[in-house]
């Protein structure tokens, strides 16, 4: 028996010949799965692309669950569920809101998913997920959804609070009908500053040319949005900011490439970070962060370029096979009651689109004309499309990118 | 052990066969996690790759060869991605060799808190150990303040140059580099070294005669775990780099979130998936041809 011990120890210790054998391999196979798992990583990283905005994470646990619902007859008219499962934007519905919509119509399970981007939206609803019943995509999206069938017609009848829609936002490109989504919340793409770090105060996007490669060079930083930024060439050589002309184009390239030397960043997730702590003076962006990072910054400005620039507005959906529809448009109509819409404004600092809701704001938020730009404003801003499928704003986007490194 | 000479002959089938499924068995889930999570992704990349753009973004089926002409047209992400990870892999050896050896052979009783030192940071998120890094490289109390104060130039930018990145990947990745080298020298018999001063070579002849040669598989396996990591790198560009470092991931990024375009992101990642399995079988036979030749030669 001892020999028998010594001769397994023995062969214990030869392992050290295999061991190389398996360094190898697994070196190799570690490599295969790593080059697999960079190679599909496209479609899971916006979850890393954005880590400040949000907890990606959670947005993965209940998409299966729900989903038996699904496949049970939907209750009469006027019957409300118990349950509604709702996929959204971060910090996108005050949890006040959600209390008193639950109260209510006594409805005890109020899910809030989240996701960071559009994309993952999609890409989830492409996926096959089903369970939700409603979503926050932006409108240019919507269009897309309603032909790939993800969302399902309005039945206006039920929902009289849209007449508490501005009109201005009735009617557009992407819904001429009105009949797939209900406008939530909308906001601009615009000039935000510091005024104790520029000499001048820019009011057009021919200004901004001027500061960032002069006084702000090295210190201004452009949202990470290909729509967003293509927004201030086209509209400063007085085109379209949705164009997909090729000559038109090619001007804005030779802006884009002029200015990308000039650049501190370019991100979206920490560009209020940077302009807070005075790393930036100056930034193509969203008015989000000028009540969020920059809350505290008494120097701050905003302004839309007198050239003009687009708006976005995200909207209420409600998904094709929601398992819960009389929930889902109880909650529709409920969110824009003017109370329930004004403590939505109050809580995220959005525009909101419902007129009615306007007077119930903070006073503070309503005057501010970098959530409520004045009319005469708003008539400079487009509607954005969505370009994505025109490969020659990609390959300008990209060689932009890779000129900003010098 | 008489019992043993019936061994020798052909075992019973019912034996062979419940053997074969036992090996079955065992390798079953293995099996099924490469066939789930890396054979069958990367059939579906290859299968989009030749595919085109879908009216509202994604992939819509055909057999065009398109994506692979712009993939080959637009090299630049991909030789910058080379260049860092190249950069990024060697100085994860210069340093991670010398601390390897360190702990193999001279740490003594403090090898175990050092060891549990190195490992500990990977208690945090990676993201929360990239985000240090903004602070640490930062301009007001980081690095950046510091050699301000020191050689009183105005403004030392280092977040958002590449330097920036590559120490975001050197210290990311330093462990997969130092793990496997402590593995092989921890395993190397030390009467070897003495053996190779009694026979008259110094410390450098020794090291490179003796210690390198035992360390090279380790050596291979880290410098592989490092540099595929590095070239597939996204999230360190983009936090540390500020976003002006355009890497192969970040060139992924965009073509299938931006631009929504999988087919062209699928022949992308086919072309860089290739051009890494070259480099790396080159890498493994360049080093494997060196030793064989060196216990030749030693013979």
């Amino acid at each position: 028996m001892s020999e028998d011990l010594e001769t397994t120890l023995r062969r214990m210790t030869e392992t050290k010949v295999n061991r190389r054998g398996f360094l190898y391999a697994a070196g190799l196979t570690g490599a295969a799965a790593a080059i697999a798992a960079c190679s599909t990583g496209g479609g899971s990283s916006p979850a890393a692309s954005t880590p400040a905005s949000a907890a990606p994470a959670t947005s993965d646990v209940p998409s299966s669950a729900p989903s038996a619902a699904a496949a049970d007859s939907f209750p009469p008219a006027g019957e409300i569920e118990k349950e509604l499962f709702m996929y959204n934007w971060s910090e996108y519905i005050s949890l006040a809101n959600i209390e008193a919509f639950k109260a209510k119509y006594g409805v005890t399970k109020f899910q809030y998913d989240i996701y960071d981007s559009n994309d993952v939206l999609l890409a989830k609803l492409q996926g096959g997920a089903t369970g939700y019943d409603i979503a926050a995509p932006t409108a240019e999206y919507v269009p897309g959804m309603v032909e790939q069938g993800f969302v399902q017609k309005l039945d206006k009848s039920r929902l009289p609070n849209l007449a508490n829609i501005d009109p201005k936002f009735k009617g557009l490109w992407w819904d001429p009908n009105d009949d797939y989504q209900i406008p939530k919340d909308f906001g601009t793409t615009g000039v935000l500053y510091r005024t104790t770090m520029i000499p001048t105060v820019p009011k057009s996007w021919k200004d901004f040319l001027e500061l960032i490669k002069g006084p702000a060079s090295g210190k201004t930083v452009f949202v990470d949005s290909m729509g967003d930024v293509f927004v201030f060439p086209l509209k400063m050589l007085g085109f379209s900011a949705n164009s997909v002309d090729k000559a038109e184009l090619d001007q804005a390239r030779t802006v884009l490439l002029d200015v990308a030397p000039h650049l501190l960043a370019l991100d979206s997730n920490k560009y209020g970070e940077k302009m807070a702590n005075g790393e930036a003076a100056l930034s193509l962006g969203w008015t989000g962060v000028l009540t969020q990072d920059m809350a505290d910054t008494p120097d701050k400005g905003y302004v839309v370029p007198s050239e003009g620039s687009i708006f976005w507005l995200d909207t209420w959906v409600l998904l094709a096979d929601a398992p819960h529809p009389n929930a889902a448009y109880a909650f529709l109509d409920f969110i824009h009651t003017p109370e329930i819409q004004a403590e939505e404004t109050n809580y995220n600092n959005y525009g909101t689109p419902n007129d009615k809701a306007k007077p119930l704001v903070d006073p503070k938020v309503l005057a501010d004309p970098a959530v409520f730009p004045p009319d005469e404003v708003f008539a400079l801003l487009e509607g954005s499309k969505d370009t994505s499928a025109n490969t020659q704003r990609t390959d300008i986007w990209e060689e932009f990118k890779q000129k900003l490194g010098g | 052990m008489a019992s043993s000479a019936s061994g020798v002959g052909p075992r019973p089938i019912g034996e062979r066969l419940r053997s074969g499924l036992l090996t079955t068995l065992l390798l079953l889930p293995a099996g099924i996690w490469y066939l789930v999570l890396l054979v069958a992704p990367l059939v579906i990349i290859i299968v989009f790759s030749f595919g085109t753009r879908a009216k509202n973004g994604g992939y819509a089926p055909a057999f065009v060869f398109d994506n692979y002409v712009r993939a080959f047209q637009k090299p630049e992400p991909f030789i910058t991605s080379l260049q860092m990870a190249t950069i990024g892999t060697i100085l994860c050896l210069l340093v991670g060799l010398p601390l390897a050896y360190y702990l193999a052979t001279r740490a003594g009783r403090y090898r175990g808190v050092l060891i549990l030192l190195l490992v500990i940071p990977f208690w945090t998120s990676f993201l929360i150990r990239t985000y240090a890094w903004l602070l640490i490289l930062g301009p007001d109390a980081g690095l950046a303040g510091f050699l301000e104060s020191v050689t009183g130039a105005e403004q030392v930018q280092i977040l958002g140059t590449p330097i920036a990145v590559m120490i975001g990947l050197v210290y990311n990745y330093l462990p997969l580099m130092v793990f496997p080298l402590y593995v092989t020298l921890e395993r190397m018999d030390r009467t070897l070294v003495e053996a190779s001063k009694d026979l008259g070579a110094g410390r450098w002849g020794t090291f490179r005669q003796v210690t390198l040669p035992i360390a090279l598989p380790g050596l291979v396996t880290g410098s592989i775990l490092v540099f595929i990591p590095m070239m597939g790198e996204y999230v360190i560009p983009q936090i540390l780099g500020y976003g002006r470092t355009y890497l192969m991931g970040n060139a992924l990024v965009t073509d299938f979130l931006e631009a929504r375009n999988w087919p062209s992101g699928s022949a992308r990642a086919v072309f860089l998936i290739v051009i890494m399995i070259v480099t790396l079988a080159g890498y493994v036979w360049f080093v494997n041809r060196g030793r064989k030749t060196r216990e030749v030669s030693v013979l």
